[in-house]
């Protein structure tokens, strides 16, 4: 199974969108939990969205600037990296090889 | 039998404490040592969590002797501390508890320092002092919280020792306040400073202003050494935290001192605390570097505490936050 993710970024509206499929919906839910209590470190000026269809990962961001949303995004995919070697690491055995 | 596991990193310091019923069966732990003179910043010093947090994670179960299905309930520390790193770790926790089906708790880092005191030592009911890097605090225990007898009103003793570590480019390895208690050691005059105590609390950014200025200029000219000024500073500031101690004491009509946090394990902070508690006929307790400093297994113990009476943190309700009273927790555990 393809696990290929998908990071889409809009320059003029300082948007971006990132899906990541996992082996599972139950996986992919234990990541939205994992990834979302935590608000963002900056008070204004970014809005994130994290979301799961089917066993996908979606999730959304809008921004005030290209530089808070670069910021944001690759905190984001630091954390997911984590998870994942997470799931790796502890997961059931099916999960090898997430990455 | 409750086994509890639990993550901390809040500041330099990353570990994976296993607590079984009052028992440690593992506490490995990593510290993020940055080069003489530089202090630890929020990023790096997460991004220095996330490598080797799942390794700790492995040692603590390897030396426990322990699997993922024995444990009980998963504990993180939620607050107090750096954001960054408070979040590298929460999301580790939270996908173990997840993939383990454990409970999930988040613990007061202050707290995890106080109930793994009173574990090591057995106080029962002691005025504890709390003095790290991060934190300074009086705290007693009084109907189902740990209220705050007195604190910093600036910056914690452990901060103004290590920012003045800095100035002098003393090591960091294995920490600087370690390197400054050594030069201390070697100090033979006494340098005069700025004495702040405030009532119940204390001051030290004004201290520090003070002996950054001067720090350079007397050790240019001859006048002192540095280990003069490690002498001095320590003499001065610890004088202070003995002072506001002994104000809570006399408050609180207590007869027991327990100090935690990194700078508790400061011998010459214990002796001149012992002095204090000798003229009191109050008694002393202080536990070693393997649980002063920032440790997995007193969040594991904390959680352990409240995991038995009745406590969990929602997976929605765990965020972390970089401020959070010692007050605000109410101590279910206690009477």
């Amino acid at each position: 199974m393809s696990t290929r993710c998908c990071l889409y970024a809009d320059s003029l509206t300082n948007d971006s969108k990132l899906t990541v499929p996992f082996p599972s919906e139950k996986l992919a839910w234990i990541a939205q939990r994992s990834l979302s209590p935590d608000p963002e470190p900056r008070k204004g000026g970014i809005s994130k969205h994290v979301s799961v269809t089917d066993s996908i990962l979606n999730v959304s961001w809008m921004a005030d600037e290209a530089r808070i949303l670069r910021v944001s995004v690759s905190s984001f995919l630091d954390h997911l990296a984590l998870v994942l070697e997470t799931m790796e690491a502890f997961g059931p055995p099916s999960v090898s090889g997430l990455k | 039998m409750t086994i509890v596991i639990g993550f901390e990193g809040s500041a330099n310091k990353i570990g994976v404490g296993i607590v079984r019923d009052g028992t440690v069966l593992a506490n490995p732990r990593r510290t993020y040592i940055t080069p003489a003179g530089q202090g630890f910043l929020p990023s790096e010093t997460a991004r220095h969590h996330r490598s080797c947090v799942l390794t700790v994670l492995k040692e603590a179960l390897e030396e426990a002797g322990i699997q993922p299905e024995d444990v009980d309930c998963v504990a993180y520390t939620k607050g107090p501390g750096m954001g960054a790193p408070l979040v590298t770790v929460a999301i580790v926790a939270r996908t173990v508890a997840q993939l383990w089906g454990k409970p999930l708790l988040g613990v007061n880092h202050c707290i995890g320092h106080i109930e793994m005191g009173r574990l090591v030592t057995g106080a029962a009911n002691p005025t504890v002092l709390y003095v790290s890097g991060g934190n300074t605090q009086v705290i007693a225990y009084s109907k189902h919280r740990y209220r705050i007898f007195g604190e910093t009103i600036d910056i914690a003793v452990g901060n103004c020792l290590d920012r003045f570590a800095r100035v002098l480019k003393i090591s960091n390895d294995p920490s600087p306040g370690y390197n400054i208690e050594q030069l201390a050691k070697r100090g033979t005059r006494f340098v005069e400073l700025p004495y702040t105590v405030k009532g119940m609390d204390v001051s030290f950014s004004g201290i520090l202003s003070y002996i950054e200025d001067m720090a350079e200029r007397m050790v240019c000219t001859g006048e002192c050494s540095p280990e003069d000024l490690c002498f001095s500073l320590q003499e001065v500031v610890f004088s202070m935290l003995v002072e506001i101690t002994e104000r809570a004491m006399a408050h609180c009509g207590s007869q027991e001192v327990l100090i935690v946090g990194g700078v508790g394990c400061n011998v010459r902070l214990q002796e001149m605390m012992e002095i204090m508690c000798k003229e009191r006929g109050a008694k002393l307790f202080a536990t070693d570097e393997r649980f002063c400093i920032d440790n997995g297994a007193m969040i594991a113990q904390a959680g352990w505490e409240m995991f038995r009476s009745g406590q969990t943190t929602a997976l929605e309700d765990s965020w972390v936050t970089q401020r959070f009273r010692t007050d605000e927790v109410e101590v279910t555990w206690r009477d």
